[in-house]
């Protein structure tokens, strides 16, 4: 495999992960910027503990995972509720310290870097075997009571409390499973690229995350999946010059989409009207026609 | 003075107003009068700019205002006192009135003077913050502040709303008493029967359509209007 | 104790500093709806202005109207975005965040790419001055002074233009009820851009004495500022002009006693961990939240 296509293809699984962490806390309204603090601790973890401690692939993946959730469960418990923007700038400041930790930990490489992270073999195939399973796990849960629920709290928060929803704990509960997913995100994107830069954990990989997530849609899953590609694989089409500025043209796509198409490229009513097309003539289809209708 | 003619209003799919014709002239006072739900608000919203109409036009002292930005249409003379009376809560009672002269900034101390001669409770709570006024205080702050602009036209949307019956006598006798000065008022309002009591002419309304319209006594003694607004007795 | 009344010097214009960013997007937060995240990085784009600038003349008067007109100037120049974007989103924060966060991408990476080729700028020594105090450790240079007493006499104005005049009493109207503004015929476009100028001109002001604190500036200043700027607003709630004031000051102090007391790289990871507990501890401010 050519190392560009091995490059493109692995950040690729790892930003569907990390764009994913971000979709499940907005699902109820918070843009919770702290699975980035969560990416970046599993990543150095696993990067100590592999090259240091020489522990097995297989332990430290559960440990970054953990990692993850652990360091978004102790924030939630404040701001499992929180407005959106308190928990923004709450995820900023923790990337922020860890950031100026990293950078001030010799052991971790300081400024210049972390290197030698040793290669696991048949590291691709799983990365992408563990997306589906968590694509699976999203689904579900998108489908689920809790899904229902997230959608109600994030057009009224107050409906949704007086219906019996417990704004706090779904709000808890979606955190840390987001930061999970970002602790995964960060233990494969170690293993994968096998260095890591404290730089890369700035404002601009959470502009990219979020040009990701809105560009692709933020009202479904599947969004994600449609615009990572593109974005990802334009700046290796594009010639170097114009490349260096895809900081700009991310964020200005991203401005362009949310004044334009303020769903994103794929909404949840797309793919309503999609699968009444698909089933026309089962139940299914029907209803689906009938909700549809609803929503218009 | 108003002209409504033909206007449609709609949110999305539904129409909330159909061919609604409506005429205000000089020195009147008229009133709107339907059940909850049945496009009154949506109409002085409409004539105010802050619901967009698709269809028809609203002529004010012969100048067309559909679709106009509110501020420009209230710095015409359009004077609504919104429902529930809507004050700056976080401000004095003399930063409301002076807020409400926005437009005319130089005759501030003559309106003034006028206003405080109608209201003279306000004279006492000058320096009261207007959040801590009570509902009916509220009430007249909020008619005084339309009234600081010098508004040729005064549009009322349900000034009896959350206020005390005693309250709401009092606020009817206020606006008596502007009419009387040679304001012209168009009320909108639920309880029919004081509505009625006070207007010369009424439009009644239903479901986004006027159902019927005339002098006000005609009305009162309609047995429509009398079985569906204003109950079996009288 | 002269470390002490050193730092305290310092961290009084330093504060002043912050206190007049946190009102210039408070000011936004309430008049305008939007959560202007670009604002701190527009302020280092014209203190880039004021560098650019003092190349080519050295009349202080031009080099100070450009770079507050400049700042001014852009910071308008996002209004109908904003404006675009409240038509398709309604008065919607977070959506405005997400929008003025990328730009400040644009904002860093034009600074980054295109002006001194991305290295940090120095001011020539000439604008920064010399110290005007000079006793032992304390030292208290003619830019400390600009800041500290620029930043309070800007301060006293704002708060005056805000509380004491006609166009303040508008300005407070629509950051209560802006519906019931327009129907008292107060012309909401026009006092939403005025809010975006007056923003606009306490950042040029904020830039100049900037330059002239620090004499120096790079493109991840914009950040680093952008983030205390708005923190610094949630501690104090957002929207609360005066509780922005005292943490404001509070956050300059703190910043100054930690470059004096503690090893430099940590200073401000001290005050973010400052802040970070207590967001985590009041969401809603220690003053409460007005917007």
């Amino acid at each position: 495999m050519s190392p560009v296509l091995y490059y493109f293809l692995s950040l690729t699984g790892t930003n569907i992960l990390m764009c994913w962490s971000l979709y499940l806390p907005y699902r109820v309204g918070q843009l919770h910027f702290l699975t980035v603090a969560c990416m970046l601790a599993s990543a150095y973890f696993s990067g100590y503990a592999a090259r240091e401690l020489s522990w097995p692939f297989a332990l430290i993946l559960i440990f970054g995972v953990l990692i993850g959730a652990l360091i978004c469960l102790i924030p939630s418990f404040t701001i499992g509720d929180a407005p959106c923007f308190t928990v923004v700038i709450v995820g900023l400041t923790v990337i922020f310290i860890f950031k100026t930790a990293v950078e001030n930990i010799p052991a971790l490489g300081g400024t210049i870097g972390f290197f030698g992270i040793p290669e696991v073999k048949g590291l691709l195939p799983l990365t992408y075997l563990l997306l589906a399973g968590a694509g699976v796990l999203i689904y579900k849960i998108d489908h689920s009571r809790l899904g229902r629920a997230a959608s109600l709290v994030f057009v009224d928060k107050a409906t949704a409390a007086a219906t019996g929803v417990d704004i706090k704990r779904l709000g808890m509960f979606f955190q840390i499973i987001a930061g999970g997913l970002a602790g995964l995100a960060g233990t494969l994107y170690a293993f994968l690229i096998g260095s890591l830069f404290p730089e890369f954990f700035s404002l601009g990989i959470i502009g990219t995350f979020m040009c990701m997530l809105f560009v692709g849609g933020h009202t479904t899953m599947w969004g994600i999946i449609a615009s990572i590609p593109i974005l990802e694989g334009m700046q290796l089409f594009l010639p170097s010059s114009v490349a260096s500025w895809r900081q700009v043209i991310y964020a200005l796509t991203l401005i362009a989409i949310v004044l334009m198409l303020p769903g994103g490229l794929i909404t949840k009513r797309m793919l309503i009207n999609l699968t009444a097309k698909m089933f026309n003539r089962s139940d299914t289809g029907k209803a689906s026609g009938t909700i549809d209708k609803c929503i218009k | 003075m108003l002209r409504v003619e033909d206007i449609f209003v709609s949110y999305g799919p539904i129409k909330a107003l159909e061919n609604i014709n409506i005429n205000v002239n000089a020195g009147e006072t008229v009133a709107l009068i339907g059940a909850n739900g049945a496009g009154k608000t949506t109409l002085l919203k409409a004539i105010m700019g802050i619901q967009k109409v698709s269809a028809g036009k609203i002529i004010f002292l012969g100048e067309e205002i559909t679709n106009v930005g509110t501020d420009k249409i209230a710095n015409r003379g359009l004077g609504l006192i919104p429902e529930g009376h809507l004050v700056f809560s976080t401000m004095t009672v003399l930063e409301n009135l002076q807020l409400g002269s926005y437009n005319n900034p130089n005759c501030f101390n003559d309106n003034l003077e006028s206003v405080f001669e109608s209201f003279p409770i306000l004279h006492k709570r000058i320096n009261q913050i207007a959040g801590t006024l009570s509902g009916g205080e509220q009430q007249m702050l909020s008619i005084a502040r339309s009234l600081m602009a010098k508004p040729k036209l005064i549009i009322v949307d349900e000034p009896s709303l959350g206020l005390a019956p005693k309250v709401i006598g009092e606020i009817f006798n206020i606006l008596r008493g502007l009419n009387k000065k040679g304001y012209t008022i168009l009320l909108a309002e639920q309880k029919a029967k004081k509505a009625l009591e006070f207007v010369d002419r009424a439009y009644v309304m239903e479901i986004g359509k006027i159902v019927l319209h005339g002098p006000a006594q005609e009305l009162i003694s309609n047995p429509k209007v009398h079985n569906a607004y204003l109950g079996s007795k009288i | 104790m002269e470390v002490f009344i050193a730092q305290l010097l310092n961290g009084l214009s330093l504060g002043s500093m912050y206190v007049l960013l946190v009102l210039g997007f408070n000011l936004m937060l309430l008049v305008a709806k939007i959560i202007q995240f670009a604002y701190p990085h527009l302020v280092v784009l014209s203190m880039y202005v004021c560098w650019g600038m003092l190349k080519y003349t050295s009349n202080v008067f031009l080099v100070i109207l450009a770079s507050i007109g400049s700042c001014i100037a852009i910071n308008i120049a996002t209004e109908p975005i904003f404006r675009l974007l409240a038509k398709r989103h309604g008065l919607d924060i977070n959506v405005s965040f997400v929008v003025s966060m990328s730009m400040t991408l644009v904002i860093t990476d034009i600074m980054s790419h295109l002006l001194n080729y991305g290295f940090p700028i120095a001011f020539p020594s000439k604008w920064i001055g010399k110290s005007v105090i000079g006793f032992g450790l304390i030292t208290f240079s003619s830019g400390q002074a600009y800041a500290l007493f620029g930043g309070i006499a800007a301060v006293l104005a704002f708060f005056y233009l805000l509380y004491r005049t006609r166009q303040g009493r508008v300005l407070r109207a629509i950051s209560e009820n802006s519906l019931l503004s327009s129907i008292i015929g107060i012309p909401t476009i026009k006092t939403r851009v005025i809010s975006y100028a007056i923003a606009g001109l306490l950042g040029g002001l904020t830039a100049i004495m900037l330059s002239k604190m620090l004499g120096s500036a790079s493109p991840a200043l914009g950040d680093f500022v952008g983030m205390k700027i708005i923190a610094t607003s949630i501690v104090a709630g957002l929207g609360n002009l005066k509780g922005g004031l005292v943490c404001g000051l509070l956050l300059g102090i703190t910043e100054s006693m930690a470059i004096g007391y503690l090893p430099g790289s940590w200073s401000n990871a001290i005050s973010f961990m400052m802040m970070l507990i207590v967001m985590l501890i009041k969401p809603e401010g220690l003053f409460g939240i007005k917007a």
